[in-house]
C-alpha cells in the first residue's frame, strides 16, 4: 500500500480584521494509505472545516498556514500559487463532498451546466463538444441508478433533498480524485436518504472511481460502521487517533470518553446507559494558549494540566494527546 | 386552461396588474392636478383680458376643454336656465378624461393651442435616445464594477466604494450642471446646452448626426455616471452578500475558474439588482428628466418645465401620463425579465399553480 | 447596545459620516442665527472679503442665503423622513405580521405606489398648488408619497420574524396583536427602521430639491432652499455666465448631507446585517 495523503504538523490560523490571529488548527499530523477511510469526529467549531481547506491547499484570506506540510502523492500543496492549485489540484486530487447540498449547487444552474464547469476547469486545452460532455456525464451519473437525464437538465430547486446530495457527489467525483473529503454528507438528510447516500459514496469506492475518503462528521456511531481509522479533534487539536474499533469501543482520551458519553448510542448493550453532558465550553481559539486545551473541561483534571502543554503519545496501541491517560 | 402554462398564466396575471395600475394612475393624473386650485381658476387669474365678454368666453373654453362642463354630442356647452353652464360631476369628468386618453386625445395646450400628444410625440424620441441608453448602460456598468469589487476586495474595492457612493449622494441634475460648467463653459469641450446646432435641420444628414451626437455626450455621462455609482454600490453588498453563500465556496472548492466564479456571482446578485431596477425606475426617470432641463434638451423634460412656467396643465397632465405609462412598462418588462432567468421563480410559478 | 456602538465607532465610514453630518446639522441649525448676513450687493458679485461666496442675482449674501437653504433642506428632510417612516413602518408592520387579506390589501397599495412614480405625484399635486406651497406642504408631500419602500422593506422583515419562537410563545400567552407587533417586532427590527429612517431622510432632500429644480420648490420669504437656490440660479443662467458660485456651493452642500447619510446607512449595514441577514 502506497502513502497517499500525508500531514505534517500542519497549523492553520485566521486573521482577524484587527490583526489578531485565531489558530483554528494546531499541529494535525496523520498519514493516510491508498483505499483508507479516515472518520474525522468533534464538536462544531473544533476546526475540522478549517483543516477541509487546509487539506485541499486552498488558503482563501483570511485562513492562513502557519506552518507544518501537506503531501498529496509525495506533492506538496504548501507555498503553491492558487492558479495552480485550482487547475492540479482540486477536483483531480483532492475533493470535497460539502454539507447541505441544497445550498451547495448554484441555484441558477443545470445540474449537467455546473458538471461541465468542472469538466472545462480542468480540461487541458482541446475543444470537446456538449454532446460528448453530455454523453461522459450521462455514463457517469447512470451508475447511481437515478433518472439521470431528469437530474442533468434540472435545476436543483427542482430535485428532492437526495437528489440534490447525489448529484453533489457525482459532480465532487468527476474527475476521480486521489483523496475525497466528505463534510457530513448526510446530515440534514432524513434516514432513508441517508442510508441511499451512504450506499452511493460505497458504491463508488467500489467501482474504483475513488479509493480514499476522510469522512467528517460529528456522529460517532455511524463512523464505527464506515472508517478504518478515526481522529477525535478538540479546539484544533487532533486529542485521539486509532482504528474505529479502539476509539469507539475503548476510548483512552477524557474527551472521547466524554463525548462518547454524549452520544445516545443506538448500539445493543449500551441502552442501559444515560447520555451524559460535557459542561462547559471549548476555549476561545484567539487567545494564546497554555496546557492542555480540555482541561477547563475534563472531568478527571490535575491541577497541572492547566499548565502543561500535552503532545500526542502512544497509550494502548494509538495516539492520545493526554499524559495520564492509560 | 391556463395552469398547464405556469409562465404565460404569470405574465397574464402581470398584465392584468398592470392594467389596473394603469387605471389607477389616469385617476390620480385626473385628481391631483384639481387637488389644491381649480386650474381654470388660476389660468384666469393670470390672464388679462380686454372686456368681460371676452373673459366669460375664455374661460367657459376653458372648462369645456378640461371636460369640467357638460356639453352636448356637437361640443356645445349645455346652460341652464339663467344662462351658466352646468358643471359636469367629478366622476362623469373622469370618464370623460379616461375615454379621451384611449383614444390617444390628450387635450389642446393653454399655450399654444396645438395638441398635447403633437408636442409629446416630438419630445419623446429626444427622451428615450438619451434616458434609454443612459440608464441600461450606466446599469450594466455599475453592476460589472460592483461585482468585481465585491469579488476582488483590497485596493480595487477601497478606492472605488468611496468613490462609488459619493457618486451615488449627488443628484442627477447637480453633476449635469457640474458638467456644464467646466466642460460647456470654462473649456468649451462639448456644446453646454441643446441637442443639436440650432442651425441645422434634424433629419439622416452627417452634419445633424455629428452635431447631435457631441451634444448628446454631457447629458449621457451626467445621468450614466450617476447611476453607475448607485448600481455599484447596490451590486457590491448583493455580491458581498453572495460571496459568502454555500454555492460560492463549492465552485471554489471544485477549482472552478475564477472568470466562472465571477460568473455566478454576477448572475445571481444581479437577479435582485434587476428587480431594485424595477422599483427606482421611476426615480431614475424622474432625476434624468430634471437633466434634460439641465441641458435644454428637447425632451419631455424640457416640454413639462416649459408647461410648467407656463400652468399649461393639459402638457403637464400628458407628459405626466406618458412618464407613468413607460415606467410601468418597464416594470412589467422587468417582471417578466425575471421570471424567465431565475428558475427559482419559475419553480414557484409551477408550484402557485397546482 | 454599547458593543455596537463601539464596533461603530472603529469604522472609518460610521466616523466620517457622522462628522460631515453634525457638521451640516450644526450649521444649518445655528448658522441663520449666529451669521450675519452682509447687505445686499450688486448681482452676481464674485467671491470677497465682503462676501465669502459673492452674492446672488438679487445681490444677496450667498452664505446667508446657504445656511437658511441647508437649515430649509434639512427641516423638509426630516420631517418627510419622519413622515414616510412612520406609516412605511406601520404599514409593513401590520402587513408582514398579520398576513393573510390584510396583507394582500396593503401590499396591492404599496407596490401600486412604488410603481407610480412618486415624482410625478409630487409633479401634479405641486402644480395644482401655485400660491402658498410652504416648506412643510412640500415635506408633507415628499412623505405622503415615499413611504411605500419603507413599508416594502419593513414588511419583508416583518414577515421573517413571524413565525419565530418567541412570537409565537407570546402569542400563546395572550398577548394581543398590538403587544406583539410593539413589544416583539418593532425592537428587533428597531435598527433596521432607523436606517430606512436615514434613507427616507436623503430621499427627502434630493426629491426637494429635484421639485424646487423644476419651479415647483417652496414659496415664500425665508422658504430658500437648496434647490430652490440651484433653480434660481439656473433661471438666471448663472452657469453659462460662470458665475460658479451661484452653482457650486449648493450643490457641494446637498452632496455633503446624503454623502454623510449614506455613509452613516452603509456603516450601520455592515454591523447591523449580520443578524439580519440569518
Amino acid at each position: 500500500m502506497s502513502k497517499i495523503l500525508e500531514v505534517k504538523d500542519l497549523s492553520l490560523h485566521y486573521l482577524t480584521r484587527f490583526g489578531q490571529k485565531v489558530h483554528a488548527v494546531t499541529d494535525v499530523s496523520f498519514t493516510m494509505n491508498q483505499g483508507e477511510i479516515l472518520g474525522i469526529a468533534g464538536e462544531s467549531g473544533c476546526g475540522k472545516s478549517t483543516l477541509v481547506n487546509g487539506l485541499m491547499g486552498l488558503f482563501i484570506p483570511p485562513l492562513y498556514p502557519t506552518g507544518g506540510d501537506v503531501l498529496v502523492g509525495g506533492e506538496s500543496l504548501m507555498n503553491r500559487k492558487p492558479e495552480d492549485v485550482r487547475l492540479n489540484v482540486l477536483s483531480q486530487k483532492v475533493s470535497m463532498i460539502p454539507q447541505g447540498a441544497f445550498n451547495a449547487l448554484n441555484p441558477t444552474r443545470k445540474i449537467k451546466d455546473i458538471a461541465a464547469d468542472v469538466i472545462a476547469a480542468h480540461g487541458s486545452g482541446q475543444s470537446v463538444s456538449k454532446h460528448q460532455i453530455y454523453e461522459r456525464l450521462k455514463e457517469r451519473f447512470d451508475l447511481f441508478g437515478m433518472d439521470t437525464d431528469h437530474i442533468l437538465n434540472s435545476y436543483p430547486i427542482q430535485l428532492t433533498a437526495g437528489e440534490r446530495q447525489r448529484s453533489v457527489i457525482g459532480i465532487s467525483t468527476l474527475l476521480n480524485p486521489k483523496v475525497v473529503i466528505a463534510d457530513e454528507p448526510t446530515s440534514a438528510l432524513d434516514v432513508t436518504t441517508q442510508k441511499v447516500v451512504i450506499k452511493m459514496i460505497f458504491d463508488l469506492l467500489e467501482r474504483n472511481i475513488f479509493s480514499t475518503m476522510i469522512f467528517i462528521t460529528h456522529e460517532l456511531p455511524l463512523l464505527r460502521h464506515v472508517a478504518h481509522n478515526i481522529a477525535i479533534m478538540y479546539a484544533g487539536e487532533f486529542v485521539e487517533y486509532g482504528t474505529s474499533t479502539q476509539v469507539v469501543h475503548d476510548p483512552r482520551h477524557p474527551y472521547t470518553k466524554a463525548l462518547m458519553g454524549a452520544m445516545l448510542s443506538a448500539d445493543a448493550g449500551q441502552k442501559h446507559r444515560k447520555p451524559t453532558t460535557i459542561e462547559g465550553a471549548p476555549p476561545s481559539l484567539a487567545k494564546t494558549m497554555v496546557g492542555c486545551r480540555f482541561a477547563e473541561r475534563c472531568p478527571s483534571a490535575r491541577p497541572e494540566c492547566k499548565q502543561k502543554t500535552q503532545s500526542m503519545r502512544m497509550v494502548g496501541e494509538r495516539l492520545v494527546r493526554c499524559d495520564y491517560a492509560e | 386552461m391556463l395552469k398547464k402554462y405556469p409562465t404565460v398564466r404569470y405574465v397574464s396575471l402581470r398584465a392584468i396588474w398592470y392594467f389596473l395600475t394603469f387605471l389607477v394612475a389616469i385617476a390620480l393624473n385626473f385628481f391631483l392636478p384639481r387637488l389644491g386650485s381649480d386650474p381654470v381658476d388660476i389660468m384666469m387669474a393670470q390672464s388679462s383680458f380686454s372686456s368681460p365678454e371676452i373673459r366669460k368666453q375664455t374661460e367657459e373654453n376653458l372648462r369645456r376643454d378640461f371636460g369640467l362642463v357638460v356639453v352636448d354630442k356637437q361640443g356645445n356647452i349645455i346652460r341652464d336656465e339663467s344662462g351658466n353652464a352646468i358643471r359636469a360631476s367629478k366622476f362623469s369628468q373622469l370618464l370623460n378624461y379616461v375615454g379621451q386618453v384611449f383614444q390617444g386625445d390628450l387635450g389642446t395646450s393653454f399655450r399654444n393651442q396645438k395638441p398635447v400628444s403633437e408636442i409629446i410625440l416630438q419630445a419623446l424620441p429626444w427622451t428615450i435616445a438619451l434616458q434609454f441608453p443612459a440608464i441600461l448602460l450606466g446599469w450594466i456598468f455599475g453592476n460589472s464594477l460592483g461585482a468585481l469589487a465585491a469579488y476582488k476586495r483590497g485596493i480595487f474595492d477601497k478606492a472605488l466604494f468611496p468613490f462609488a457612493l459619493l457618486m451615488s449622494s449627488i443628484p442627477f441634475f447637480v453633476f449635469g450642471m457640474v458638467l456644464v460648467y467646466f466642460f460647456g463653459v470654462v473649456w468649451k469641450v462639448f456644446p453646454a446646452v441643446g441637442a443639436y446646432s440650432l442651425e441645422l435641420m434634424p433629419g439622416f444628414s452627417l452634419d445633424f448626426l455629428t452635431s447631435a451626437a457631441y451634444h448628446y455626450v454631457l447629458p449621457f455621462f451626467s445621468i450614466f455616471l450617476i447611476l453607475a455609482g448607485g448600481q455599484a454600490i447596490g451590486m457590491r453588498s448583493m455580491g458581498i452578500y453572495e460571496l459568502g453563500t454555500d454555492y460560492i465556496k463549492y465552485a471554489k472548492w471544485l477549482g472552478l475558474k475564477e472568470t466562472r466564479v465571477l460568473m455566478y456571482l454576477f448572475r445571481n446578485a444581479m437577479l435582485p439588482q434587476l428587480t431594485g431596477l424595477a422599483l427606482s425606475i421611476g426615480q431614475m426617470v424622474g432625476g434624468a428628466l430634471i437633466t434634460e432641463m439641465i441641458f435644454s434638451y428637447p425632451g419631455l423634460g424640457m416640454a413639462m418645465l416649459t408647461a410648467i412656467q407656463t400652468n399649461d396643465y393639459p402638457v403637464i397632465q400628458g407628459v405626466t401620463l406618458l412618464i407613468t405609462t413607460c415606467v410601468l412598462l418597464a416594470n412589467f418588462t422587468v417582471d417578466i425579465l425575471i421570471a424567465l432567468l431565475d428558475p427559482r421563480v419559475k419553480a414557484s410559478l409551477a408550484m402557485d399553480s397546482k | 447596545m454599547l458593543k455596537l456602538l463601539k464596533n461603530l465607532i472603529k469604522e472609518p465610514m460610521f466616523v466620517i459620516g457622522s462628522f460631515l453630518f453634525l457638521t451640516t446639522i450644526l450649521a444649518g441649525l445655528l448658522g441663520p442665527s449666529l451669521y450675519s448676513a452682509a447687505p445686499d450687493g450688486m448681482s452676481y458679485e464674485s467671491p470677497s472679503a465682503t462676501y465669502l461666496l459673492g452674492t446672488d442675482n438679487l445681490g444677496q449674501d450667498y452664505v446667508a442665503l446657504l445656511l437658511r437653504g441647508l437649515q430649509n433642506s434639512l427641516f423638509v428632510g426630516f420631517m418627510a423622513g419622519i413622515i414616510a417612516t412612520t406609516i412605511g413602518t406601520m404599514v409593513g408592520l401590520f402587513a408582514g405580521f398579520k398576513g393573510g387579506l390584510l396583507d394582500d390589501i396593503l401590499n396591492m397599495f404599496t407596490n401600486l405606489f412604488i410603481v407610480i412614480p412618486s415624482f410625478v405625484v409630487l409633479v401634479l399635486v405641486s402644480a395644482s398648488w401655485p400660491e402658498g406651497r410652504s416648506l412643510t406642504l412640500i415635506a408633507f408631500l415628499i412623505g405622503f408619497t415615499t413611504w411605500p419602500w419603507t413599508a416594502r422593506s419593513v414588511r419583508a422583515q416583518a414577515a421573517s420574524l413571524r413565525g419565530r419562537d418567541h412570537i409565537s410563545l407570546a402569542r400563546i400567552n395572550g398577548a394581543s396583536n398590538l403587544q406583539i407587533i410593539f413589544k416583539h417586532i418593532l425592537p428587533y427590527l428597531a435598527s433596521y427602521v432607523f436606517m430606512v429612517f436615514i434613507m427616507q431622510v436623503a430621499s427627502g432632500i434630493l426629491s426637494e430639491s429635484a421639485i424646487s429644480m423644476i419651479g415647483l420648490g417652496p414659496i415664500g420669504e425665508g422658504a430658500t432652499s437648496l434647490g430652490v437656490i440651484l433653480n434660481t440660479a439656473k433661471n438666471n443662467s448663472a452657469i453659462t455666465y460662470g458665475y460658479w458660485w451661484g452653482i457650486f456651493p449648493a450643490a457641494i452642500v446637498i452632496t455633503i448631507i446624503v454623502f454623510a447619510l449614506y455613509l452613516l446607512n452603509n456603516s450601520m449595514e455592515g454591523v447591523f446585517n449580520p443578524r439580519l441577514r440569518k
